[in-house]
């Protein structure tokens, strides 16, 4: 009989402890594996008056170990699946702290700013700046073909195969696109995750940024996306006049003046204002700069809304001093050509953006500014080079 | 005896199991409940926005139309704000729907700003009108009260004024040389000009459209679906006519164009039941 009563109160411990392991199950985090430390989130902050609104995706949240690696990655040679001296390639070959995360002048390599890849196969446009990409979520590239609204996986003409990892959608897509696409690194994913992994130093990273050691494209795309969306442009002169610690010279006022107004070079309604730091509106317009239009390329070529025809997306004029040549095939060498160009060489077609207003009389062929006028203009937009970009340690090359 | 004390201790055993279960699974697993709603007397407005030219559905980018000037012209799109959404019910009572946002924006390019879940609850009842003001008034124009996309687009430079467009209407019409011009309808503060051309003060171009042959019921628990309609052609048709011609593609720095698209602006707009 005692035997029972202890059958009894153990049913009823049993019970109990079920049913609270039951209740309580959901909340419970889930332990982490014995010895890897949880990575610790990124705290990005957000500059005042920027947007609160950031392009994270939901899988791939930033954290310190993640954007630690995604550094090394991004200026690792190797990344490109090669270690011979002539076959290195990595984000950081084309895209250059120094010139704003772009080409820029005198590259190296590149002296006339058009890149190619390890094949020598040139870009079929001329690369973008990296740099406040976090508030982008108007599509990647200059035709926002890398989309939220991209639905499509993998790319069959590479041999990439429709899986979730080779979506087409945000920065993580640039990664592994970068290492197969015949004008980049012209490689294989399979060769570059055996030369990451074969890479003494970074097992213990991945495990530091995921939680073990297995390498793979997703996590090499995700580290990388990570570092990218800590490269902030905030702190230009321009920044600082909007807070308070600076003051434009007259040149400058009159040139902001110039870049606001709608009779003077009207600007802003797409490359922004002090109510839109990015100085940009991320989204693509025809700038009047052709009359026919057969670029694959274009935005039409990702919409195919016949409006879209030659449309390509505004660049930020943030550092733009720095990331010439200039429009997606780099027509323009230098600032004061792209100047001229919207001050007398917008050329007439009925795939214009109506914001492109001064297509005829009483303008003609643009802004019609006057010497004085352009020289203010481009003291303004000198005042959106960010030396703080420029030589952020944070983002320097690690090694 | 002893089958029966053990039947018995087993029942009891049983009850505190089941009661501790009970207890434990209360206690544990259930997320709060929320508080019931109390008994109200409200429903809800659903508003849409749509457009129309010479009273049919707007088509983008067709230069199918002829504004009373008889410029031939073509719509891009039409991105605007609504602030102080008021309806006004029968017997006096005023509403101003602010519960959630103040504003709304309303972007031809972005279909999820042409429909709008308002907050409020209201009286259930009948209503005679609905309101809003086109844009902001002055004290709440605020230049960075936007600080995401779309509507930090939607920016006005401070020279101008600051603060935000009320509306951008983008289209192009076709100019005497027989070319597509472009042209920005953007209507927000206006500006007065010294004899320098420099601004010295602004103008507060924003106005009450009050939609007041708008009855319509609020249904105790129901939505009641509204369209505010914009009729795009009136704001170049009456009492003055618009010509593109005139005013060119860009009236930004130019309160008299602006004026003209106010002084239209006072039956472009249309409450409907669907």
């Amino acid at each position: 009989m005692e035997n029972k009563k202890i059958f009894s109160w153990a049913m009823i411990a049993l019970v109990l402890m079920l049913s609270l392991t039951y209740a309580c199950k959901k909340d419970d985090p889930i332990p982490p594996e014995p010895d890897v430390k949880p990575a610790t989130p990124y705290n990005f902050v957000v500059p005042k008056g920027f947007p609160t609104i950031l392009n994270i995706p939901e899988d791939n949240p930033m954290t310190v170990e993640g954007v630690k690696l995604g550094r090394y990655l991004f200026y690792d040679g190797r990344l490109s699946g090669r270690d011979d001296p002539d076959s290195l390639m990595s984000c950081a070959t084309c895209h250059l702290q120094s010139s704003a995360f772009e080409i820029g002048k005198n590259h190296p390599k590149y002296p006339d700013g058009h890149p190619y890849g390890l094949t020598g196969i040139y870009t079929p446009h001329y690369p973008l700046p990296l740099f406040n990409l976090i508030w982008n979520s108007e599509g990647y590239l200059w035709n926002g073909f890398i989309s939220k609204d991209n639905h499509n996986l993998g790319i069959p003409s590479y041999g990439i195969p429709a899986e979730p990892q080779y979506h087409l959608t945000n920065i993580e897509s640039l990664v592994w696109m970068g290492v197969v696409a015949k004008h980049e690194m012209h490689g294989t994913i399979e060769m570059t995750e055996n030369m990451i992994r074969s890479i003494e130093m970074y097992p213990p990273l991945f495990e530091a940024a995921f939680g073990t050691k297995e390498i793979n494209i997703d996590r090499i795309s995700k580290s990388i996306a990570q570092f990218i969306r800590t490269i902030i442009s905030a702190d230009s002169k321009f920044d600082k006049v909007i807070r308070g610690e600076a003051n434009f010279t007259q040149s400058e006022q009159r040139g902001w003046v110039l870049f606001t107004t709608e009779p003077g070079a009207d600007c802003f309604h797409c490359h922004g204002a002090p109510g839109n730091p990015l100085m940009t509106t991320n989204l693509f317009y025809n700038n009047a700069k052709d009359t026919i239009f057969n670029d694959p390329r274009d935005r039409y070529g990702v919409t195919k809304n016949p409006r879209d025809h030659g449309a390509y997306k505004s660049t930020t004029l943030r550092n733009i001093e720095l990331t010439g040549p200039y429009m997606h095939d780099g027509r323009f060498k230098t600032l004061d050509e792209v100047i001229n160009f919207y001050s007398e060489g917008l050329v007439y077609s009925e795939y214009a953006h109506p914001l492109m207003h001064k297509l005829d009389e009483p303008y003609g062929h643009g802004a019609d500014l006057n010497p004085l006028q352009k020289a203010d203009l481009k003291a303004f937009l000198l005042t959106l080079t960010d030396h703080t970009l420029l030589t952020n340690p944070d983002y320097s090359n690690p090694f | 005896m002893t089958n029966l004390f053990f039947n018995r201790r087993f029942t009891i055993n049983l009850s505190i199991i089941l009661g501790l279960l009970i207890l434990v699974t209360s206690s544990c697993c259930k997320d709060p409940e929320p508080d019931p709603e109390p008994d109200k007397n409200t429903g809800k407005i659903h508003l849409d926005f749509d457009f129309l030219v010479d009273g049919n559905p707007l088509e983008y980018d067709t230069l199918m139309y002829v504004n009373a000037a008889g410029n031939h012209y073509l719509v891009y799109e039409v991105q605007y704000f609504v602030t102080q959404v008021t309806i006004y019910q029968k017997g006096g009572k005023v509403k101003v729907l602010d519960g959630w946002e103040k504003e709304h924006y309303i972007d031809t390019n972005i279909p999820s700003t042409m429909s709008w879940d308002v907050y409020d609850d209201l009286e259930e009842g009948n209503y005679d009108s609905l309101s809003f003001r086109f844009g902001f008034i002055d004290a709440d124009n605020q230049s960075f009260m936007f600080v995401n996309p779309p509507e930090n687009a939607m920016v006005w430079p401070e020279y101008s004024g600051g603060g935000y467009h009320y509306m951008k209407i983008d289209g192009k019409w076709v100019a005497p040389s027989g070319n597509f011009r472009g042209f920005a309808f953007h209507i927000g503060r206006g500006q007065v000009y010294d004899s320098n051309n420099n601004p010295i003060s602004f103008i507060d171009n924003s106005y009450y459209v009050t939609l007041d042959k708008s009855n319509f019921v609020v249904a105790k628990g129901k939505y009641t679906n509204l369209i505010i309609r914009m009729h795009v052609d009136q704001w170049f048709t009456s009492p003055k006519v618009y010509d593109h011609n005139v005013w060119g593609g860009d009236i930004m720095q130019n309160q008299d164009a602006m004026a003209v698209g106010v002084e239209n602006g006072w039956n472009v707009f249309e409450l409907v039941q669907p």
